[in-house]
Formats: C-alpha cells, sequence, structure tokens
C-alpha cells in the first residue's frame, strides 16, 4: 500500500473521529439534565447531611441549570408588554419568592423514585430532553424543554403528562390579572408568600 | 380524578419545588431579564415544541357553580376521604399496589373498548394480552407481569378521549361532585364508560348499589393512600387552585387524546 495512501487514509479516520469527538464536547441537552436530575437525587437521597444543608445545595444546583427570569417572563405571556418596568421587576421577584417559599418543602417528599432517560430532540438553540419518572405503581413521563445558552442549556419549561407548567401558571395568573389588573395579582402573591414563611 | 393526574400533580410539585429553589437568584434589579429583553426577546420566547402555541383558554361558563362543587369535594377530601386513607395505610404499600392493580386490571374492558373505538389496533391488543398474562401469572391481576415481563404498558384510553379522537371538543369545563374536575366532553365520556366498567355496569356480574360504592370507594381510598399529598400540595402552593386544576386538567386531557 502506498505511503500517501495510508496517510490519507489516516487522515480521513481522524476527521471521522476527531472531529465529532471534538464536536460532542459542547454538551447536549440531555447530558445537561442527566448531570443536575442526578446531583439533585443524589443530594436528596443523603438522609445523614443536616435538611437546611441539602436544601442549599440543591438550591445552587437548581439555579445553575434553569432560567427562571425566562420562566417568570413566560409565565405572564401577554401581559408582560402590558406591565411597566417596574412592574416586571415586581412580578419576577414575587414569583421567584413565592415559588421559593411554596415549594422548598415539597420535595423531599420524592427521593426514591427512579429517573430514566428517552430522547433528545434539538431544533435550533431549542431542545426537547423526554424523561420518566417511575414509581411504585405508575410511570409518568416528563419533558424538559431547555435553551442553548453560551456553553450549556438552561431549562425554561417543564412537561408533565402533557401539562407544561408555564402554560398553567401563564393561564392562572392571566385570569387573576384580567380581573384583578397587576395590583391584585401582587396583592394575593404578597399575601401567599407571607402566609407560607410563616 | 384520576389516578395519573393526582401522580402527575405529585411530580409537577417536585419539579416546581427544584424550578422554584431557583429563585433566590434573582434579586430586584434582576439582570438576566434586562438582557433578555435586549436580546429582543419577545414575552413568550420561540417555541419550536409548543403544542399550538396558543394561550390556554378554558370555557367555564358555570364558573359559580363550578367553584362551588370545587369547595364541597374539597370538604370531602379533607374531612372524609384523606383520614380514611391516612388510616389505610397501615396495610403495606405493596399489598396496597397490588389492590391497585387489581382494579386496574378489572378496567380492562373501559381500555379495550375505547382502542377498538379508536381503531388503535396495537393498543387494544396491548392491553387483551395484558389481561390474559396478568389475570392468570399475575393472579386475577394482583401483580402486572404484562408491564414488568412484557414490557406492555398500560394503555389509557376512556370514552371521553374516543370523543376527542373523533374531533369533539372540550365543551366546557365542568366540576362534578365527588368525582372532580370534568368537561362537557368527558363528563359524557363517563357515562359511556359506566356501562362498559365491569364494577357499575349490569353486564357483568350483579352488584347492588351499596357493593358497587364500597368498590369504588376502597379503589379511591387506596389510591389515595398511595398518593403523596399532592392536593394538599396544589391547595397550599396555588394562588387560586381551582384555576390550577382546571387549567391542568385541560392540558392533561388534550395531551391524552392527542396519543
Amino acid at each position: 500500500m502506498s505511503r500517501p495512501f495510508v496517510l490519507f487514509t489516516s487522515l480521513v479516520l481522524c476527521a471521522l473521529f476527531v472531529l465529532p469527538a471534538s464536536g460532542w464536547a459542547e454538551t447536549r441537552a440531555i447530558d445537561d439534565v442527566r448531570t443536575t436530575v442526578d446531583e439533585v437525587l443524589t443530594v436528596l437521597r443523603d438522609k445523614a447531611a443536616p435538611t437546611e444543608q441539602r436544601r442549599e445545595k440543591i438550591r445552587g444546583l437548581v439555579r445553575g441549570r434553569f432560567d427562571f427570569a425566562l420562566m417568570a417572563r413566560s409565565t405572564l405571556g401577554r401581559q408582560w408588554k402590558n406591565a411597566s418596568k417596574q412592574e416586571q421587576d415586581t412580578f419576577i421577584e414575587l414569583y421567584s419568592k413565592l415559588l421559593e417559599a411554596t415549594y422548598i418543602g415539597r420535595i423531599e417528599a420524592y427521593t426514591d423514585e427512579k429517573v430514566t432517560y428517552g430522547d433528545e430532540k434539538t431544533k435550533g438553540d431549542k431542545a426537547l430532553v423526554e424523561t420518566s419518572i417511575v414509581t411504585s405503581s405508575v410511570t409518568i413521563p416528563i419533558d424538559y424543554k431547555l435553551v442553548q445558552n453560551v456553553t450549556e442549556w438552561k431549562v425554561y419549561d417543564v412537561v408533565i403528562e402533557g401539562v407544561s407548567l408555564i402554560r398553567n401558571f401563564r393561564s392562572s395568573y392571566g385570569s387573576i390579572v384580567e380581573k384583578e389588573g397587576f395590583s391584585g395579582l401582587f396583592a394575593r402573591m404578597e399575601s401567599k408568600v407571607k402566609e407560607l414563611e410563616q | 380524578m384520576p389516578k395519573n393526574l393526582h401522580q402527575s400533580f405529585c411530580v409537577a410539585l417536585l419539579l416546581l419545588g427544584l424550578t422554584c429553589l431557583n429563585a433566590g437568584v434573582l434579586s430586584a434589579d434582576s439582570l438576566p431579564a434586562t438582557d433578555n429583553t435586549e436580546q429582543g426577546l419577545t414575552a413568550e420566547p420561540f417555541d419550536p415544541f409548543a403544542d399550538d402555541g396558543a394561550d390556554l383558554q378554558v370555557a367555564d361558563p358555570i364558573e359559580p357553580v363550578n367553584r362551588a362543587f370545587f369547595w364541597f369535594n374539597d370538604k370531602l377530601y379533607f374531612y372524609l376521604l384523606k383520614p380514611v386513607a391516612r388510616g389505610y395505610r397501615i396495610i403495606p404499600e405493596p399489598a396496597r399496589v397490588s389492590v391497585d392493580n387489581l382494579f386496574s386490571n378489572l378496567a380492562t374492558p373501559v381500555r379495550l373498548a375505547n382502542a377498538l373505538l379508536q381503531l388503535k389496533i396495537n393498543k387494544a391488543v396491548s392491553e387483551l394480552t395484558r389481561f390474559i398474562v396478568n389475570s392468570t401469572l399475575g393472579v386475577i391481576g394482583l401483580f402486572d407481569p404484562g408491564k414488568s415481563w412484557l414490557g406492555l404498558e398500560k394503555a389509557d384510553e376512556d370514552f371521553g378521549q374516543t370523543l376527542g379522537f373523533y374531533g369533539a371538543g372540550n365543551g366546557f369545563y365542568l366540576v362534578l361532585p365527588v368525582f372532580g374536575p370534568s368537561n362537557l366532553r368527558d363528563g359524557i365520556g363517563r357515562v359511556g364508560d359506566y356501562f362498559v366498567d365491569p364494577i357499575s355496569s349490569p353486564l357483568y356480574f350483579e352488584l347492588n348499589s351499596w357493593e358497587e360504592y364500597a368498590l369504588k370507594g376502597l379503589d379511591t381510598v387506596n389510591t389515595l393512600s398511595l398518593d403523596k399529598d399532592t392536593y394538599e400540595g396544589i391547595k397550599k402552593d396555588s394562588l387560586d387552585p381551582y384555576l390550577f386544576l382546571r387549567d391542568s386538567y385541560t392540558q392533561y386531557r388534550s395531551a391524552k387524546i392527542g396519543k
């Protein structure tokens, strides 16, 4: 076999194997989801650690994976444009507080469920990752919707058995804004936050 | 409320729990939001995976009546069903899962009939196979080898979905006393399924109404005993639990019909 041919072949092989490999170096959405979910589960299952410490760890992990500002805006949907800058800021602040105050205590009940991973679909800078939670009696499909940042993927919606959380919140919050205006919505959110913080 | 919906909410709350923890990162001046605005994103980011892109609009012309029944169901849950389910948890979980399997196996005719009505032959064959395997090897349905050995998932079909499959819309939102969230289409579907469900239908065995209620009650309490306080979570967390359930139910059913 001639030397140039061997050289050429090795170059082609290099191109085949090395280039895709460098392409994969940028993370895939499914890997990002898997990493975060696995880490959260690990923390949750570490029952020896103090509760407050575990929550702090989970808070950090989730902060890194969810685009919370985008979620708050999507939740307001059409109403976002009707809101003044100040109202937008107030909303994001309250939304954050509310969700934090509300749900922090609830996650600890679901530590022993098994998570399985399905397909990943990508369109442009958006991705959909399919996962399932397997409990003793049912399997629940959970899809994560992600948007690509510079180096990694951030979750902007979670769809459970076809129910999109953002769409759901948007509808509820939208109804309240239509009937009671932003002041009404904020009053409700504030009293809920107080109620939950007690 | 269907069990899967209950379960969905468990997980919804879990995930929201995770989501909300992210909250602390945002302060009042909220830089990330400002950045997004400057990148020219509209209020709603373009979403290639959205079902139809439209906001969810649920027709609810009889909201006051629905809210009254919602209130009634809420009391029923907290003062009767939940305390009973809590006491019932004394039975070990594997046994309760088996009771759940048993009721599920018994309800096969409903899923099979509706799979056939929608000409979903694969699902119908799967349901029939599951019924035969689970009734024999699975000891009258106490176990689910159809899923654990053969990998056949339960085909969750009902007459409301069949009507939806042939183009029926939601109609309008309904809260049924005792049964909970529904809509015109699914309410009619419920009546259809009543005549196919072995517990309620007189076609299979003669149960007097007392026995029928007892079995339905056991099924409900057993399901609730396997649930992790989902409704309590929704109640505590939502600004308006009525709206939360109304919108979740509507999305959940649309997704089911699409499958």
